[in-house]
């Protein structure tokens, strides 16, 4: 900012000093109240020093550059979210009259054992997800940050399968995990140790959709730990190293501690993210189009809350009820966060 | 420079969105004025029509101007969302079978066809299809493009090892009821110990739902669903599975079963052909088809609407009667299995002759005669949202071996939930 022209001479001010200064600041003063002195000065002042508003003026160069972005997600985001605040408190099947029925959809929602189920469903999954998800990030990124060679190519590797079609993935999975005839099903077999019926079984569902997950933004997250590791400062270790201090210590002393704040955001970031898991499950399981579609699979172990929040809205044209459930899940994911945040805060303050 | 930077960047923005607000205007203007436009969009989706068909129309129709559009994706949402203005609303579309019913209380979006010469046409096509695009005061609102009415698909090498039947109308006579193919499927599995009889127990209680004539909700807007008709057909499907001839797919290994004989038979609609021989091309002349056992049923087949806000309505029911007329949908049955909806598309040679996947067989002599007495019924708005409760709980059996009666209960009680929820009584 102060680089800039501009701003630089109204922050040194004129030539004529503290005189032209003071007037300026009457000048604001009384230009709210009524008056003509003011209007007397004010074109003295305001060559010399603009006020805040016509500073913030100055600039709307830079905010039409910028705004391109907020205008479209206004449009496309801001606005559809504050609809479904409204559309959570109608009935309505998407073309037709919507109905005003008040607090009716919450109170189906209460009653209703399948939004439960997805919110179990949702959670078991997220937590079979993250937690091996950060762990391994953290793991790899240490590795990562201790090798010499094949630096970037142990980057790039780690974020390819950020930016893989999702749906690819899925598609790749569930035919490895194919239950009669999946890749990981023949060799168990070859091994003699049984098939395993991973896309029927309640909680195996989970674990394959889990499985996915972690693999798709392990490196992801090890690339943003691999980031902070970067930014610990080098005497740190070598003083470690001098006292005395071995890999393991080093790492839990020294390495944990300052990663603290990276931990937090992606603790925030995968719970958020890992919480919405859709795509994973749908494309797992959607198969059944037109009698079933999008149900999350065998007993619905699949079926994750956003996934209901769809297949309610779009199968079935419930919009106003798939709005009420997006937002009990926004209530949820705000409650996770929360304490999460806080769980991570407080092992702050502990050493 | 910086005042003449700022004047053409002003310049710039002011253009631009006097660009598009002109845009937007003239696109208003363009297509909701008088309605004899020539200009007709044309929404469907890959497989919905014979693409030869649609581009034989462009031509036939010299005078008009079709702008097709093969919509990919959920093509029900992307409808609901043209059809929110004039502008983005195509002048006919498809409505998938699937999706009919719940657009029925939105009649007054459509034009009603039987003003504008579907009166005439009526008797030439299947009326039980037509029923299901008629609103209960008397509105038609779709031009059926398909039926698909159900049989039996069975593996011919199989059933011979098993020492069944393997001539078609035998299969027909013999495994006439659910009971004696059940029975037949427990003497194959004992047999040949890899098959099975069904890929999964939702199939079959698909189809035994669609032989009946009432559904889960009533004409009255009740909810049917826990009376003797669905519990009937909830049994006949829970069978198989308490049998042990239920091969319990619900994922994505269907094309690996259908190929290597893990599925001896395979309950669908005429259209599945397809489904098998693309999955299976190496069992080509294996297969055969008999008659659905306890009589015919149908599952899925679309149709033709024209939104309220069509451009030109004489003009786009002149093009949809001639791509359904029963030679064009003899093509369609030809180039993309859509079973024709007009009994007079049965007796064309696309029809009558021998298919080869089937080992000759002339299928129509199945499908024909099914497609004519399958039971009218009525499906209410609701109805596909309310019967997933019962697919749910049928592959919660399947999946997680749940007691079938466990789950016949929470099936009624969900789908209470649901109907509620929908506004059902």
């Amino acid at each position: 900012m102060s680089s800039s022209p501009v701003a630089g001479s109204a922050a040194t001010g004129p030539p004529s000093g503290p005189a032209t200064g003071s007037g300026g600041r009457h000048a604001t003063d009384r230009r709210r109240g009524p008056g003509r002195p003011a209007r007397r000065i004010r074109p003295v002042s305001s060559g010399a020093r603009p006020g805040p508003r016509r500073r913030r003026a100055r600039y709307w160069p830079q905010y039409l550059a910028i705004s391109p972005y907020y205008l479209i997600f206004s449009v496309f985001m801001f606005f559809p979210v504050i609809y479904t605040i409204y559309l959570a408190f109608q009935k309505w099947d998407g073309i037709g009259e919507m109905h005003y029925v008040g607090f009716q959809q919450f109170r189906f929602l209460w009653d209703d054992p399948v939004f439960w189920l997805s919110i179990r469903n949702t959670l078991v999954i997220w937590v079979l997800a993250t937690a091996p998800m950060l762990f391994m990030a953290l793991i790899l990124a240490v590795l990562v940050n201790s090798t010499k060679r094949f630096t970037s190519f142990y980057r790039v590797a780690l974020f390819i399968p950020s930016i893989t079609s999702l749906v690819a993935i899925a598609i790749f999975f569930g035919a490895i995990f194919s239950n009669n005839f999946g890749l990981i099903n023949a060799v168990l077999t070859g091994l003699h140790l049984g098939a395993v019926p991973w896309l029927s079984n309640e909680w195996t569902i989970k674990l394959v959709i889990a499985a996915l997950m972690t693999w798709q933004w392990t490196g992801y997250n090890a690339i943003i730990y691999l980031a902070g590791l970067q930014a610990i400062p080098s005497e740190l270790y070598e003083a470690a190293r001098m006292d005395g201090a071995g890999p393991m210590r080093i790492f839990f002393s020294i390495t944990i501690p300052l990663l603290r704040p990276i931990i937090l955001f992606t603790v925030v970031v995968s719970t958020v993210t890992g919480l919405q898991s859709f795509t994973e499950p749908q494309v797992l399981f959607g198969s059944d189009a037109s009698t079933n579609p999008n149900s999350g699979g065998p007993g619905q172990a699949g079926l994750t809350t956003l996934l209901y929040f769809y297949h309610t809205a779009f199968d079935t044209n419930d919009f106003g009820y798939g709005a009420a459930i997006v937002w009990a899940f926004f209530l949820v994911i705000l409650l996770i966060v929360l304490i999460n945040w806080g769980l991570v805060q407080r092992k702050e303050r502990r050493p | 420079m910086d005042l003449s930077r700022r004047r053409f960047l002003q310049t710039a923005v002011l253009t631009a969105a006097g660009a598009g607000l002109t845009a937007a205007c003239g696109g208003g203007s363009g297509s909701s004025g008088s309605k004899d436009s020539k200009n007709l969009k044309f929404w469907y989706w890959a497989g919905g029509l014979s693409d030869k068909v649609v581009a034989d129309a462009k031509t036939h129709f010299s005078d008009a101007t079709l702008k097709t559009s093969v919509i990919g994706g959920d093509f029900k949402t992307k409808l609901l969302t043209g059809l929110k203005t004039a502008q983005t609303s195509p002048d006919i579309t498809g409505v998938k079978g699937e999706d009919i019913a719940s657009l029925l209380p939105n009649a007054n979006r459509f034009l009603d066809l039987k003003t504008l010469g579907m009166d005439k046409l009526a008797p030439d096509y299947l009326s039980w299809k037509l029923k299901q695009a008629t609103t209960q005061d008397g509105k038609l609102i779709g031009f059926p493009i398909d039926i698909g009415p159900c049989a039996l698909f069975y593996r011919e090498d199989i059933f011979a090892q098993a020492g069944l039947p393997t001539d078609p109308a035998k299969v027909s006579a013999q495994l006439s009821t659910w009971e004696a193919y059940f029975d037949a499927g427990v003497e194959l599995h004992k047999k040949v110990p890899k098959s099975f009889l069904v890929n999964n127990i939702g199939s079959v209680f698909s189809m035994a739902i669609g032989q009946g004539t009432t559904r889960f909700i009533d004409e009255n807007n009740k909810f049917i669903g826990d009376q003797d008709h669905i519990r009937t057909a909830w049994d006949t499907a829970v069978k198989p599975y308490t049998l042990g001839i239920d091969a319990k797919i619900n994922d994505n290994t269907w094309n690996a079963a259908i190929g290597n004989g893990t599925l001896a038979t395979e309950l669908g609609a005429a259209w599945h052909a397809l489904d098998i021989s693309n999955a299976t091309p190496g069992t080509k002349g294996k297969w055969r088809v008999a008659s659905l056992p306890s009589g015919p049923s149908n599952l899925g087949g679309s149709f033709l609407a024209l939104p309220a806000t069509c451009a030109n309505p004489d003009l786009a029911f002149k093009v949809v009667s001639w791509i359904l007329n029963p030679e064009n949908q003899a093509r369609g049955f030809t180039d993309a299995a859509l079973f024709p909806t007009t009994p007079a598309a049965y007796k064309l040679p696309a029809l009558t002759g021998g298919d080869a996947f089937f080992g000759g067989q002339k299928t129509i002599e199945i499908f024909g005669p099914a497609a004519e007495k399958i039971p009218a019924a009525y499906e209410a708005p609701a109805d596909a949202a309310v019967s997933v409760a019962y697919f749910n709980e049928l592959t919660s059996i399947e999946a997680k071996g749940k007691d079938p009666e466990d789950a016949w209960k929470d099936a009624v009680s969900q789908a209470k939930q649901i109907a509620q929820r929908q506004g059902v009584k």
